[in-house]
This record gives structure tokens, sequence and C-alpha cells, in this order.
């Protein structure tokens, strides 16, 4: 905010890794280069998903949150890995080394992803553009990957930007050029669009950022509720949210809408141990443990409930955080809805026990973290 | 190609093979043997594609070569009701016809083409470590370590056992992050350090086959493969990738109190004592005063408890500590010294359990198990 008022222009570079997983195991491995590679939970397990996909086999049609079994059938010659989680744990700490060359204020989004504010950069080389770029070819000489970067005013264009020449790239979108650029971005390219307002989008005829802007504020949150504020400000390239070093991350989850309502309570069960899945990567990723799961259901109609299970301990076993979301599930009475989402998160974090004392549901120790 | 074999002989080789076959395979071939026939050789194959088993047997009768692969089921049903005689095997290489002649008939099978059964890995020799192992080393390191892997599809490392060589012994490691249990012996030393995760599966199989051998088991291995050849089977697996987390670091050294206590006694005393403890969480506790352990077991939700007290020797502060029942039997019935002794440091560090006396000069056995928390 501040740096709004001061009349500061900001400079923010959005470092995002290509294929994260993928690529470390295409380096660590260089018979699988080349190759369509997946790294995720195996096709032969029952309810893996897919947590990358190296380019080679997004071509497949294979991407993450997948299910591995679909992307088996897309590609059934891929290589199937299971994460190793301890060493894509290093090559991130490693990228936090290079980062904190060039500036203190680092925001890591997950282990293959950061904000970088180098507005005052620590080496005074005062050109954003410069230091992604070194940064870039340090992550290529050091790490032996590929990162692309977003450079530009705020967190959201930089973001955006990017994905803009991913793998590899760099983009720049500079003050001129902001509003230009937002009007010709498509909806679905708006960070929080998915696929399902992007659809409800389009069929209100907003199908660019230039489309969104002829709305005002009262209308964008009549359609989409808070987010419509948040809207209203982006597609003018306003975002003033800062670059936080330390910010703590107070829920894991992740929800989707479904293609089809959803009317039985099988394939809801079906859909839960999905997304548990792909929440229970995402704890391991950020290397987390939750007291509390939340269940989120909208029905067709729109309503919405969450129904909460707290623990005495933190838990971030994949089994305990499925059964108690399909206990929350029943305890609703599924029967003869028709649900269009689910989601389950994770929060009260607490402290992460020391390694060597972290304990289970039922008070047990553990040895290895 | 033609040959004649005991039906007997036959079906022991097979059965002996046959456990490395999954149930549901993704591949159809591997429901199905290699026959293998050269000169005067039948070589038998079963896989999984992790593991491989391997036996042969010499015939007297022989006729060709070639090779074909036969359903294993069928094959094994078949052979299983046949009293002992010779069994004759023709076989037609065009059509892949099995027909097998015995005393009082003729039985026909459509086997396939033995071509499409999947490749052994080769060992790659640059790279390999080479040691003759005492069979009941490879056997005891097997089977006092099983029992404590993991079954954890996170983190498979921790699903096979880490062997590890070295010029002064070798160890045989096996850990669910619960329990781990360290099994060393010096009197098998290799010439280079060098270590390896074996996968459960291989791990049972050479438990059951180890129990017959006589003579010493040659173990070659690289980074993918390991192989075992014992005198009538040879064993491949492919082995675990990735490193097995620093089990040293988690073994406690400074342990002031100190229990031995009658081993069987002690067993006896927890599984009973469990049968009252809560179902979910298993919760046993141990009381440790002067020369008296109490173990205490409760379950409020249906108002039962349990309290045995057993004499033994206990140096070391007046503690309460608590495990798990199941692990804690676990433990106490895969050691096999008279005495064992338990080794603590506070209520919230993992106990060394060991025998009171070491029995065998060679070996060397730690077992250690992490507590529950008491409160919970």
């Amino acid at each position: 905010m501040e740096n709004q008022f001061s009349g500061e222009k900001r400079k923010i570079i959005h470092i995002d890794m290509d294929a994260f997983y993928a690529s470390i195991e295409q380096r660590d491995h260089p018979e699988y280069r080349g190759q369509p590679v997946v790294v995720g939970g195996l096709p032969d397990g029952r309810r893996g998903v897919v947590a990358t996909a190296s380019y080679e086999a997004r071509k497949f049609g294979i991407h993450s949150a997948m299910s591995s079994k679909r992307a088996f059938q897309l590609c059934p010659k891929a290589v199937f890995l299971r994460p190793r989680f301890e060493v894509y744990k290093e090559v991130s700490r490693k990228m936090r080394e290079i980062f904190a060359r060039y500036t203190d204020l680092i925001e890591p989004l997950s282990l293959d992803e950061a904000y970088l504010d180098v507005t005052n950069d620590k080496q005074n080389i005062g050109s954003a553009i410069e230091i992604a770029k070194q940064i870039r070819q340090a992550i290529k000489n050091e790490l032996n990957l590929t990162a692309s970067a977003g450079v530009s005013v705020n967190k959201f264009i930089a973001k955006i930007a990017s994905d803009i020449r991913k793998p590899d790239g760099l983009t720049f979108i500079g003050p001129s050029k902001i509003q230009a650029f937002m009007e010709k971005l498509p909806v679905e390219k708006f960070h929080g669009v998915g696929k399902v307002t992007a659809e409800k989008m389009k069929s209100m005829g907003l199908h660019t950022g230039a489309d969104l802007k002829k709305l005002s504020e009262q209308e964008l949150t009549r359609h989409f509720g808070k987010a419509g504020r948040f809207y209203y400000n982006i597609v003018r390239g306003i975002d003033n949210r800062e670059v936080e070093p330390h910010r703590e991350t107070k829920s894991v989850g992740a929800e989707d809408t479904f293609a089809y309502d959803l009317t039985s309570v099988d394939d809801m069960n079906f859909e839960l141990d999905k997304i548990a899945q792909i929440v229970h990567n995402r704890l391991t990723r950020h290397d987390l443990q939750g007291r509390s799961i939340t269940l989120k259901i909208k029905y067709s109609d729109f309503r919405q409930i969450t129904r909460n299970h707290s623990f005495a301990h933190p838990v971030d076993d994949l089994y305990i955080i499925r059964d108690t979301a399909k206990q929350l599930l029943a305890s609703t009475g599924p029967e003869g809805n028709s649900v269009r989402l689910l989601g389950i998160t994770l929060s009260n974090f607490g402290e992460l026990l020391p390694p060597t004392r972290r304990q289970d549901k039922s008070g047990q120790l553990r040895l290895f973290p | 190609m033609k040959f004649v074999v005991s039906s007997t002989e036959l079906l022991s080789h097979l059965s002996a093979i046959s456990k490395v076959i999954n149930s549901k395979n993704t591949l159809p071939i591997l429901d199905n043997y290699l026959f293998l026939l050269e000169e005067n050789l039948l070589t038998v194959t079963a896989s999984d594609l992790e593991s491989t088993l391997i036996t042969s047997i010499e015939l007297d009768n022989t006729n060709g070569t070639g090779a074909i692969a036969v359903p294993a089921k069928l094959m094994n049903e078949t052979l299983k009701e046949f009293p002992e005689q010779p069994l004759t095997f023709q076989i037609d290489p065009e059509t892949f016809a099995i027909e097998i002649f015995s005393q009082n008939g003729k039985f026909s099978i459509v086997g396939q083409n033995g071509e499409d059964f999947p490749q052994q890995p080769i060992l790659n020799e640059e790279i390999a470590s080479t040691i003759n192992l005492n069979h009941s080393v490879l056997l005891n390191g097997i089977n006092k370590t099983l029992f404590a892997t993991a079954d954890d599809e996170l983190r498979p490392v921790m699903n096979g056992i880490f062997v590890e060589l070295s010029t002064e012994d070798i160890k045989f490691v096996a850990s669910d992050a619960h329990k781990l249990v360290r099994y060393k012996r010096f009197d098998a030393k290799a010439e280079k350090d060098a270590s390896f995760i074996l996968p459960k599966k291989p791990a049972a199989l050479l438990k059951s086959l180890l129990p017959k051998e006589e003579f010493d088991v040659k173990l070659e291995f690289d980074d993918k493969n390991a192989f075992f050849t014992l005198s009538n089977f040879k064993l491949i697996c492919r082995l675990v990738e990735g490193n097995y987390p620093s089990y040293n670091s988690v073994i406690p050294t400074n342990n002031p109190n100190q229990l031995i206590i009658d081993r069987v006694e002690f067993y006896n005393t927890v599984r009973r004592v469990s049968v009252f403890s809560n179902q979910a969480s298993n919760l046993v506790r141990l009381k440790l005063t002067e020369n008296q352990l109490v173990v205490s077991a409760q379950d409020i939700d249906f108002a039962i408890s349990a309290v045995e007290r057993l004499s033994c020797q206990y140096e070391g502060e007046d503690m309460e500590i608590g495990f798990k029942s199941t692990f804690l039997q676990e433990i106490l019935s895969n050691l096999s010294a008279t005495d064992v002794k338990m080794e603590l440091s506070d209520p919230t560090r993992a106990g060394l359990l060991l025998p009171a006396e070491n029995e065998h000069e060679e070996e060397n056995i730690l077992m250690l198990l992490m507590p529950m928390m008491i409160n919970a």
C-alpha cells in the first residue's frame, strides 16, 4: 500500500521453475531426457495423481492433478516416477540462496515458485530485467534447471508474465504496457478464475480483460461475489499486495468443480479420494501438518456448506485426511443431493514438532520426519 | 522340442518359484513360466518384472532345444494331481501346442512364444559388487529385519531392507519410522563399502528359499539390480532406488536407565495386558521403579483395565513410558535371548531393546522403538 501512495513503482519478479519435479528427475537420470516423464502416484496405485508432467508428457495431454491412471492411458510409454521430496526441497533451498543474492524480500509460494521484490536490490543493479536474467542464468549454471520469469510492477502481472514464454522464458510487462496487456488477456488467465468461472464469464459475453473492464464494481460483485472486487482492480492493473517474506501458510487445500454435478455418493467419494491426494501432496510440499480438516460442498443451486473436524494432534496422513473428509461428507446426508464442487482444506497448523518427535494421531512418536 | 521329467521333481521346482508370480499381472505373459531347454538342462523362469526367480533341472531324456511360455496356474494344478511318474512334454515350436503324456493319458495345453517373455536384467559389471555370503548370515539378516520394514507408498526406501556391506561387517537395517532393527554380522565382510535396499518381496522369497540352502550364496549387485545365486535357484530383483535415511543418527547413545528382564515373561505379560488397551492406540504403560516393572493398560471407552507386576533388574530413575503393544510384542518375539535389556533415556525418546548377553560373538543385534505419548 505504502508504495502506492509514495508514488514509487515497485519491481516485482515472479520465478516459476519449468516442470520442476520432472525436470529434476530428467536432470538426475539422463536416460529420461527427451522422454515423457510423470512424477506423482504410480498408475498401478489405486488413487495416484500426477504431481508434475514433463513437457514431453504434456504433449500427450497429461497435466498435474490428473489421475495417474488416466495419464497412463494417454501415454503408456511415459516414465512414471514417485516424487523424491527431499531432493526437491534441497533444490528449492538452493534456489532461495540464489534469490537471496539480490533481495531479502522473497515470498516462496511453493517449492518451485516465488515472488521477489527487487525495488531496492542488494547489488544496486537497478534493472529488474537484468536481475531476472542473472537469476535464470544462475539457476541454469548452478542447478542445471530452467526457470521462467515474469517482471512487472505487481505480483499479479508478474505471475501472469512468467507464464507467457514458458518454458525457459523471460517476459517484462512495463507500466506503459499494462493497460493494453490486461485488456487483451483472456479471462481464463486471470488469477483465481477456474474453468467454471471462465465458462460463466464467457456465457455473459466476457472474453477478455477489455470486456471485464466495461463492468462496474457493483456489477462484478453481483455476479462473482467477493472476487468481483478483485477482478475490478486487477483488470485496471492494480494489485497492492506486498511481497511477504514470512507469510505464514494458514491453510492448504484443494477443490474441484465438476463438469457434471455429482448425484451418487460413490462418485463424490471417488472425487474426494483425488482431492485428498492433491491436498496431501501440497502438505508434503510445504512440510506441514494440520489439526483441522474442512470439507466444502457447493450444491448445484450454489448453496455452499462447510463441515469441520479437529484433531488433538496435527495430522498429515493421506488416509486420515481422506477418511475424515468422507466421514464429513457422510455426516451431511449426501444421498439425493446434487453437488457441483467439493473441496478439502487443512488448517490450524500451529508449530511443527521437531522431526524426531513428530507423532501421529494416536500419540505414537516417529523416528524420521 | 521334447523332454521327459519326473512329475514330483518338476512340481517341487515350480512351486518354489511360483511365489514370485502376482495374482494379477499387467503383462499377461507373466502368468506363465518360461521353459527353456538347452542340451540336457531345463531352465524355468518366473517373474513379476521386479523380481525374477530361475531354477533348473538336469534331464536325461531330451530332444531338441527351444523356449516356450507355459501357463503357470494350469501347470501347478495339473502337476499336483500326479503321483510320482515320468511325464513326457512334447512342444510344437510353430503352434506353441504343449502335449503332456502321462502313464495313462494325454494333457493338451496351449503355450505362448517364449520370446515374448521379458528379458532378464544384466549385471553392470563395471560398477558391480560381489560377495559370497554364508546362507545363514543372509537368512538371519532377513529374518531379524523384515518385520520392521514400512508400508509407505510415499517413501519407498523405507519399504525395504537396507543392506550395508563394509570391510569389517555386514549390516541389515529396517525401519518403519516407529521401530528400527539393526543386525550386524562380523563374520561376513566385503572388499569395499557398498550398500543397497532390498525390497520386501524378494526378501520374503529368499526367506522361503534359504532354509533349504546348504552352501554360500553368491550375491552380486549394481545400482539397479541384485542377483542372488543359490544352489538350485537364482533370484534377480530390482533394488529400491533412493537414499536410506541416516539411521545411525536416530539411535540414542546416552541411555542412563536400564532394565533387564526375562524376555518371554515380559512378552506374555504385554500380550495379556494389551487385550485391555484402547483398540485404536494399543497403548501399554511401563512403570519402572527399583526392581519392579508394572505393565498396565486401560480402555476408558469400555471401562476396562489391566495391570501386572514383574520383578526385574532396573537401574535408573523412576519413570513411566508408553509403547504401542503390537510393536513391543513384535520386537520381543523377534529377539531370541533369554533375558532382554531395555535402555531408556526419557519417555519421549526411543527405547533400545537388546539381548542382555550376546549369544554369538559374531553377531550384534539392536532394536529400537519409539514410545507413545502417555497423555494422548
